[in-house]
């Protein structure tokens, strides 16, 4: 009865924002950010592709509730360089990589279906 | 950044049908790959009934019941990206731009049951395939929707509405989602249950074939990383199997890219939250005003319009 609606975990209600980002006090070039309205699915993303980035120190994120739907990221990065870019740098890196699976496919799926044009449908 | 081939991932199809393909996705990141999975199985947009309103029932299924079922008849969703989410369409309720409507009229008259079928369903004409019920059963009728007795009637018009699987699985576009990688259990991801001998007591996997023998007597690689993912994608039929997968890539993608612009956006924000408490549950959003356009905040904003991020963006 008192559920909260499903579509909840998905859309963005308004005067909240998107990302937070907060700096981490105790540690230079950190910063706790906070994604609203996502999952796994890009949060783990993320994180491993934050990791393949030999400027980021620390990268890690963290569900703190199944209830609420957002996941906060810790990235801690070296001097000359900041966490934001450092996500703004695997958000771009992933774009491109999605890109080539995409492309990859596509061509692949062309391939097969000139293959087998004749032989389907019941 | 990367440490193995600068060719980036790859792709080869094993299996491509109707309703199905199975593919190896090579050389990217498990959590790439997991990734594709979710979003397959529940963040790739289809159509599907969402509104029922029922003139007349005496059939023996309660009438949540007869709306369960009908939510759950797959409708061909080619073109969906035509189609408004419902809740961001200008129009009151629903209308053409962000619904299909379906109607249902069946009444018995002969002494034998009538069967009902997704096919009875008339759809109020749009131009296009989409919102046709899919079907694939031999004689044409699809999925068997309701019995009727002598006399007992339906009466009842649909709105099927675009939506995602992360509200209701009825609108996802996958059956069933295959994944599995490193076949051999070379990484120890898994540890298998076994009574005596784990290697004779579990049948080996398909995708075994696809790679090499592992030496048992090899030292355990601790630096290995899965590289191949079998992925094995099944659908309702309401999107053909090539559409999902790749609109789930580009799903991703735009998430990805939400991200990125909101990054670009945030370089006032964030000094702000430098400033503003740890606490971050929500609460301070209201001391930018942003949530408040018509409260009378608006005289004192003058501040908040510094830092304000939702009345500048």
């Amino acid at each position: 009865m008192n559920a909260p609606d499903r579509f909840e975990l998905f859309i963005l209600p308004d005067g909240v924002d998107k990302i937070k980002i907060t700096p981490d006090t105790k540690v230079p070039n950190a910063a706790i950010i906070r994604i609203e309205r996502e999952d796994h699915t890009l949060a783990n993303m993320l994180r491993a592709q934050l990791l393949k980035d030999k400027r980021v120190i620390f990268a890690a994120y963290k569900i703190e509730h199944p209830l609420f739907a957002n996941f906060v990221l810790r990235i801690q990065t070296e001097d000359d360089y900041s966490p934001r870019e450092a996500l703004k740098n695997a958000c771009s890196g992933l774009i491109s990589e999605l890109d080539v699976i995409k492309n990859r496919f596509k061509e692949e799926w062309a391939l097969k279906s000139l293959l087998n044009t004749n032989d389907d449908e019941y | 950044m990367e440490i193995d081939k600068s060719d980036g991932p790859s792709v080869t199809i094993r299996e491509s049908e109707r309703d199905h393909v199975n593919f190896i996705l090579r050389d990217v990141d498990l959590s790439t790959a997991n990734s594709i999975r979710r979003t397959m199985l529940a963040e790739v947009p289809t159509l599907a009934i969402d509104l029922v309103e029922i003139d007349v029932n005496t059939s023996v299924l309660a009438d949540e019941f007869l709306s369960h079922r009908l939510g759950l008849i797959p409708l061909v969703s080619e073109g969906i990206e035509n189609l408004t989410y419902s809740r961001d369409c200008t129009c009151d309720n629903y209308c053409p731009k962000c619904s299909v409507r379906l109607e249902l009229t069946a009444k018995c008259d002969t002494d034998s049951t009538m069967n009902v079928y997704a096919t009875d369903l008339a759809k109020f004409h749009n131009g296009s395939r989409l919102g046709d019920p899919v079907i694939r059963d031999a004689n044409r009728r699809g999925p068997l929707i309701c019995k009727l007795r002598k006399h007992q009637e339906l009466r009842l018009t649909c709105i099927a509405k675009k939506g995602i699987a992360k509200e209701h699985a009825k609108w996802s576009p996958c059956a069933a989602v295959g994944f599995e990688y490193d076949p051999w259990n070379k990484l120890n991801h898994t540890s298998y249950w076994y009574e005596n001998d784990a290697a004779e007591e579990w049948p080996r996997s398909e995708n075994c074939e696809w790679e090499e023998v592992p030496d048992p007597y090899a030292p355990f690689d601790y630096k290995a990383k899965p590289s191949n993912y079998y992925i094995d994608v099944e659908t309702v039929g309401n999107l053909p199997p090539n559409e999902v997968v790749l609109r789930a890539v580009e799903t991703l993608q735009r998430k990805l890219a939400d991200i990125a612009i909101e990054l670009n956006k945030e370089t006032v924000e964030a000094s702000n939250a430098n400033a503003g408490g740890l606490t971050t549950y929500g609460r301070n959003q209201f001391d930018d005003g942003g949530d408040s356009p018509g409260m009378g905040r608006t005289p004192y904003g003058g501040d908040g319009g510094f830092g304000g991020n939702s009345s500048w963006n």
